[in-house]
Order: C-alpha cells, then sequence, then structure tokens
C-alpha cells in the first residue's frame, strides 16, 4: 500500500463520521415523534461501525458502518391525556431520545470527522513532498 | 560501488516506511470509535537498524519491506478500543515531519549525482 491508500482510509472514516452525524440528526429530528414509519413511537437509532475488510491488500482498510441499529431501551412514558396517542390511562409512549446524548454523540462525530481531515491533509503533504523529488 | 550505495536505498526504504507508518496512523483514526478496534503501527525504524548493522547489509536494506502490526498496548476504553486520537495526531506529526527530512535528504544526495554527472 502507498501513500494513496492513506486517502482512502481517511475518506472512509470521513463517511462513517458524517453517518453518525446524519444519524444524530434524525433522531434530534424526531425526538419527539409518536407515529413512526411502522405506526409506533420513533426509536433512537444508533450506528455500528466495524473494521473494514482487507481490500487494500494489507490489514489496513479503514472503518465502515455494519449497520444502524434501534435503540431498544424503553420509551419515555408522559402523562398528557390531552394527546392523540395517548393510551387508556393518559400516558403517551414518547422516543427514547436524550438529546443530552445525542449532542454528545454529535461531538464526538465532528472531532472524529475533523481528526480525518486532519491524517488527510497530512498524507497530501507528503505526497506534495514526493512530488518535489521530481522537480 | 553502485551508483545508488546503501544510504540512498535506506533512504528510499525508510520513505517507503513512513508512507506505511502513514496509513497505519490514517487506520487508527478512522477506526477511532470502532468497538474492539486494536490500534496498529509500522516500527520501520528498529527493522532498518537491524539490517543496516547486518553483514550483508546492502541485500537486507534492499528487501525490506514493511507490514503493520497490532499494538495492544495502551489502555483499552470500555468497548475494547485503544486508539487515542491526540497520541495518533502527535504521532502522524512526527511522522510526517521525518518523512519530509527523509524526503529532502534524498533530494539532495540524488543533486549531488548529477551535479557529477553534470546533467544540472
Amino acid at each position: 500500500m502507498g501513500l494513496f491508500g492513506a486517502f482512502g482510509i481517511s475518506g472512509s472514516g470521513m463517511t462513517a463520521e458524517r453517518l453518525r452525524m446524519d444519524v444524530v440528526a434524525e433522531n434530534l429530528a424526531n425526538a419527539n415523534t409518536t407515529r413512526g414509519a411502522d405506526g409506533q413511537p420513533y426509536r433512537r437509532k444508533e450506528v455500528v461501525l466495524q473494521q473494514a475488510g482487507s481490500s487494500f491488500g494489507d490489514t489496513l482498510a479503514g472503518v465502515q458502518a455494519a449497520a444502524i441499529v434501534q435503540d431498544p431501551s424503553p420509551l419515555r412514558r408522559v402523562y398528557d391525556p390531552g394527546h392523540p396517542d395517548a393510551d387508556a390511562q393518559g400516558y403517551v409512549n414518547l422516543p427514547n431520545v436524550n438529546s443530552v446524548s445525542e449532542m454528545v454523540d454529535l461531538i464526538t462525530a465532528s472531532r472524529g470527522y475533523e481528526a480525518n481531515v486532519q491524517a488527510m491533509n497530512t498524507a497530501k503533504q507528503m505526497v506534495t513532498r514526493t512530488l518535489d523529488l521530481l522537480r | 560501488m553502485a551508483l545508488f550505495d546503501v544510504t540512498q536505498i535506506a533512504l528510499e526504504r525508510a520513505i517507503a516506511g513512513a508512507s506505511a507508518r502513514q496509513g497505519a496512523l490514517a487506520s487508527n483514526i478512522a477506526n477511532a470509535n470502532t468497538p474492539g478496534y486494536v490500534r496498529s503501527d509500522v516500527d520501520f525504524h528498529s527493522a532498518l537498524a537491524r539490517e543496516l548493522s547486518s553483514d550483508d547489509a546492502a541485500r537486507g536494506v534492499d528487501s525490506l519491506a514493511f507490514a503493520p502490526q497490532k499494538d495492544r498496548r495502551g489502555a483499552a476504553r470500555a468497548d475494547g478500543n485503544n486508539v487515542d486520537v491526540d497520541s495518533e495526531m502527535s504521532a502522524m506529526a512526527q511522522n510526517s515531519l521525518e518523512y519530509g527530512t527523509l524526503v529532502s535528504l534524498a533530494r539532495v544526495r540524488m543533486q549531488m549525482i548529477q551535479n557529477v554527472l553534470g546533467t544540472r
């Protein structure tokens, strides 16, 4: 693997972190959605990252998203008898989205993205230095 | 003595080693949030030093190849990942400077040959 492999690896990291940001955005947007695609309250989603297979020839191949899974933790139950989705006792099941932990995830993803950008810039500088050899 | 001596070949291999290390460090940063990931690194310094001190340094250095090694040192987080982004970034900065130095050295040595040949 030459230096160009580092570009692919950093690129995969940027893709993965951006996917995490997208999922956090969806969680925050649906923090109060009581009717998801299946008619049930929205459940928080989470990205599962895994090390990518050795498609670059070496043991290093960056990162990839294995799956987007739903968080099975219990839904928030809020007493709101006037809500159209309230049950017989007057409770509404709200999504299990905690906006504070979503913001923490967002910052982690953003910092991870920056680190990958920095790594790619470093690789770019190194390639530029190598091209100087030809001058 | 051949046109390219052991030092020049060693410089070339060191550049290849630093380049492989950049790939390993980039992989560590890309997997900073992957559960169970074990960081990898390329220790091209000790491999080069070993070959340079051997009896047949020219042949040994020329055939050097660098493969990333798993590095299980360092505290792993609860998810089994032992990547510390700060130390990866500083290792990357160091590796990049080292790479630049090696390339500059290789370039100066090539200019010396060109000067002798009168091609510049």
